[in-house]
């Protein structure tokens, strides 16, 4: 089972923002799409959510279309962390998470075990009453990541694998929440989940991913495992500077998160 | 012992028991208002003592019976009808613009119920006899819920592209609007007598004294229909103050929400323009208050925002019909001359939540 | 509940529409005919400015329990309960000062509150307008006819026909008529005139003199220029006493306005102003402020 984009070009207004991408993201995996400012990876994002209709080519979920699910069906499928949420109305964070179990058929007292259980995932159980507007931006993000995960809280269902859309999940956190945050992603992998995630960190995606999308212009410049994608040519003809990687500096203090330990 | 679990049981920062702990304070408020309310007015007359009357079969003089069956109920229940239909769609709004300042105003309604109410009553006189005879003194309320109607069609005819509403687009396109509206309003009273002019200015401040059966029949039903699909937007709008795309996620048909909210909006408040012209704040200051008591959970915000907006235009329409009596001050002034301060209190007592 | 059912039948839409339109036939029937008497009444409420004054002249005050806002002279009737602006009556504040007759001038409103007043089985006299020399008379004749007492209304009348016959004697030749401005407000320095169909024109034409404004009906903003080519040789104005006093126009600041200080009327100093009452309300006064507006225009003669 699958998530998978064939052949996909989008195009916003009067720009053509992908220009024929095609990506294969398999459950069991977590799936990074890395690529400059601008190179369409958050487009991409949004058109493997089912928000933006593919202007040619198609989005596959779980082998089919996605253009053909309904909206509950697709939310029982798939749940999405935006890169930011600004709260028009002062929620607490359990009502924040109640919202993601708005297409739950589940009972009442199941929908508050899930609440519970995501909000402890997050590692926020003791912000469950918090206003969310109070909350630090990291607590936000992490917030709306519970919400996500209470919305496609078992990573296998019966009818397939369910998946995490995950838009920058890091960029606001400090390191040691960036690291909580893609341990929780990449155990949702490993239980049976599909994750994807847009990310800018490529150490964290080195150490977290499994399978990579290298984004360029609209288009996929190369698509493999990080051993594949993560080299000196490719790195520095995306991002459009000299990049070396497993290179050490040979003055100055550097810091990699692979030799954090909790 | 059930009950106790149930409490131990609940999550922190889940309010819902507020909200419904908090329906039934309002429905009790709401039903002692309404009796006390139905037994007091500037002629005296006691609501009991003409009721037993009747009970008893005891002549009723014809005055009483008019003052308690035909002046104030009819008056008590538009009121209700008014007050719940403001305030619901205050709501509403705020919930699809995402901002606990929007009105329906935003969506031209106001204005072109008072392009509607200017038009008929400047040159209503112009109509053929055959029509204005059969639309009688209705010719206002029926223009303002014309107006109202017409006004939004077209801006949400503008915002709408390719079966999606952009709410930004309405937004701004609603101020055009406005000041078209405005400009065209200003043309027609421009030709308007003294008398006119003064009938403008008062509907403008709204009143509750025309209320009578016949614009009840009329109005009553369209704003109970408005009233009672408003909940079906509730878990919508929770999802949109996520914003649309989040709630287009959780698996929330955004566009329905937008074009149910438009249209429940429009009947409820082009209905209670309509029948009692332009009365403001309660449909920012009451949802505003229960916000701040109960959380912003539009399941329960609904429902008390009708309890709570009632209650409030109750309160106010015995303050117009008392402080001046026995002349009575239009009820908009009332509303304005409450909910603004109170609005300014409570902005100011919670700024720093607001800022936070 | 037979008694409730039959009520809520007898104010519905299609019963008020009948009710209309059988109101509107009889009215275009009758045209303005006399009001019923009723002599018994010892609860009057007045509603219009000008009504109030008339049932004062007849001598009939002590009759009256309340009044509208308009209703403001003479003096003594401001002691009476107010019941609001005579286009926007409340039902039950109307019912409140407990009312046995109610007369009221043309325009009394709104018309649900004059249904459920007559629903409530107030008797409701409404009192033609007017304006005109023999509007007048009728207007008179009518409140004491409704007050069932037609005789008071000789005295009145005929003093009234006194001053007119009067006016009608000193008018002046029609050739020298005097060109007269009403302004109703100077906010600001923009003049608000009086074109035609008003009571200032109804007034200004008693008085023997002639509306320098003729293009429109209504009160009206007027432009700089147009004030310039009305050329009026006296500008007139009223006063409104109380807290509208602040509104009213001055002599020296109307002068000094440039579209006024090219005028005959600027070159004479020749502003009146007079009680707007008194110039406006066509009562019994009418026919002396028309006299007096005459004389002030042309000088007493």
């Amino acid at each position: 089972m699958s998530l998978a984009a064939r052949n996909l070009a989008i195009r916003l207004g009067r720009a053509l923002i992908l220009k024929g991408v095609d990506l294969t993201a398999r459950a069991g995996c977590l799936t990074a799409i890395i690529g400059p400012n601008g190179s369409g990876k958050t487009t991409l994002l949004r058109a493997l959510t089912g928000e933006l209709a593919a202007t040619s080519g198609q989005v596959v979920l779980n082998g089919r279309d996605i253009a053909g699910f309904r909206p509950h069906e697709l939310a029982a499928l798939r749940a999405v962390l935006p890169q930011q949420t600004a709260l028009s109305f002062p929620f607490t964070a359990t009502e924040i998470v109640r919202i993601g179990l708005t297409s739950h058929p589940g009972r009442e007292t199941d929908r508050d075990d899930l609440i519970r259980a995501a909000l402890a995932a997050v590692g926020l159980p003791g912000h469950a009453g918090r206003l969310y507007q109070q909350l630090s931006g990291g607590e936000q993000q992490r917030v709306q990541l519970a919400r996500a995960l209470a919305q496609v809280w078992q990573p296998l269902g019966d009818d397939g694998p369910r998946w995490l859309l995950l838009d920058e999940p890091v960029s606001s956190l400090d390191i040691a929440h960036q690291l909580t945050v893609m341990r929780l992603a990449a155990d949702y992998a490993r239980r049976g989940g599909g994750v994807i995630a847009v990310m800018h960190d490529l150490n964290l995606t080195a150490m977290f991913a499994d399978h990579l999308l290298l984004m360029h212009e609209g288009r996929a410049m190369g698509e493999g495992t990080p051993a594949e994608v993560l080299t000196d040519d490719l790195l520095s003809r995306a991002y459009g500077c000299r990049l070396c990687v497993n290179r050490a500096p040979v003055q100055g203090i550097w810091l990699l998160p692979q030799l954090a330990s909790v | 012992m059930v009950a106790l679990d149930a409490r131990n049981h609940r999550i922190e920062g889940d309010r819902r028991h507020l909200g419904r702990a908090l329906s039934l304070w309002l429905l009790a408020l709401l039903l002692v208002l309404a009796v006390f309310s139905l037994g007091h007015g500037a002629s005296g007359v006691s609501a009991p003592a003409v009721l037993l009357d009747r009970l008893a079969g005891r002549a009723i003089a014809p005055t009483d019976a008019v003052v308690l069956f035909d002046i104030r109920l009819p008056r008590l229940l538009t009121g209700i009808l008014v007050g719940a239909g403001l305030a619901v769609s205050g709501a509403i709004m705020q919930g699809l613009f995402r901002n606990p300042l929007a009105d329906p105003g935003l969506l031209g309604v106001s204005a072109g119920a008072s392009l509607g109410a200017i038009s008929a009553i400047v040159m209503g006189g112009a109509l053929p006899a055959a029509i204005s005879a059969a639309i009688g003194w209705h010719l206002v309320p029926l223009a303002a819920f014309a107006g109202s109607w017409l006004a939004m069609l077209t801006l949400y005819g503008i915002a709408t592209r390719q079966g999606r509403t952009s709410v930004a687009t309405m937004l701004l396109a609603g101020i055009a609007l406005a000041a078209m509206i405005a400009a065209l309003s200003g043309l027609i009273i421009y030709r308007a007598d003294d008398e006119q002019l003064r009938d403008l200015t008062f509907w403008g401040m709204g009143s509750l004294a025309g209320s009578s059966w016949s614009k009840l029949q009329a109005a009553g039903p369209v704003i109970l229909l408005a009233l009672m699909a408003a909940p079906a937007l509730a878990r919508g709008l929770n999802g949109l103050a996520l914003g649309e795309a989040a709630a287009a996620h959780v698996g929330i048909r955004v566009q329905r929400i937008k074009t149910g909210a438009v249209l429940i909006t429009a009947a409820a408040t082009g209905a209670a323009v309509a029948i009692s012209g332009g009365i403001g704040f309660v449909g920012i200051v009451v949802p505003h208050l229960l916000r701040l008591i109960a959380g912003p959970d539009h399941r329960w915000l609904l429902v008390n925002s009708a309890l709570l907006g009632s209650s409030v235009l109750i309160v106010a329409d015995m303050i117009s019909r008392s402080i001046v009596a026995p002349a009575e001050l239009p009820i908009g002034i009332v509303t304005a001359m409450i909910g603004g301060p109170f609005f300014l209190w409570v902005l100011l007592s919670n700024r720093r939540a607001l800022d936070g | 509940m037979t008694a409730r059912a039959c009520h809520s039948a007898g104010c519905g839409p299609r019963a008020a529409l009948m009710a209309l339109i059988a109101a509107t036939a009889a009215a275009l029937l009758s045209g303005p005919a006399a009001a019923d008497p009723h002599p018994d009444a010892s609860r009057v409420l007045s509603i219009g400015g000008s009504v109030t004054e008339i049932v004062y002249a007849l001598g009939q005050q002590d009759r009256l329990v309340a009044r509208d806002t308009t209703s403001n002279y003479p003096a003594e009737a401001q002691a009476l309960p107010d019941i609001g602006y005579m286009r926007q009556l409340s039902a039950e504040g109307v019912l409140s000062v407990k009312p046995d007759l109610i007369l009221a001038e043309d325009g009394a409103g709104p018309p649900e509150t004059i249904a459920l007043l007559k629903q409530a089985g107030i008797p409701f006299e409404t009192i033609p307008p007017g304006t005109g020399p023999g509007g007048l008379a009728d207007k008179i004749t009518a409140v004491a006819e409704a007050l069932g007492v037609p005789d008071t209304a000789t005295a009145p009348v005929a003093a009234l026909q006194a001053d007119l016959d009067r006016l009608a004697d000193i008018s002046a030749d029609p050739a020298q008529k005097k060109r007269v401005l009403f302004v109703l407000f100077a906010t600001g320095g923009r003049i608000t005139a009086s074109g035609t169909g008003t009571e200032a024109d109804a007034i200004i034409r008693m008085a023997g003199a002639e509306n320098a404004v003729q293009g429109f009906e209504g009160y009206k903003p007027l432009t700089d220029e147009a004030i310039t080519s009305a050329a009026p040789d006296i500008i007139l104005t009223m006063r409104r006493g109380g807290a509208g006093a602040e509104i009213d126009a001055k002599a020296e600041d109307l002068l000094a306005l440039p579209a006024i200080s090219t005028t005959p009327a600027a070159r004479n100093g020749a502003v009146i102003s007079m009680d707007g009452l008194y110039l406006l309300g066509f009562g019994p006064r009418t026919g002396k402020a028309a006299l007096d507006l005459h004389d002030a225009i042309y000088g007493t003669s």
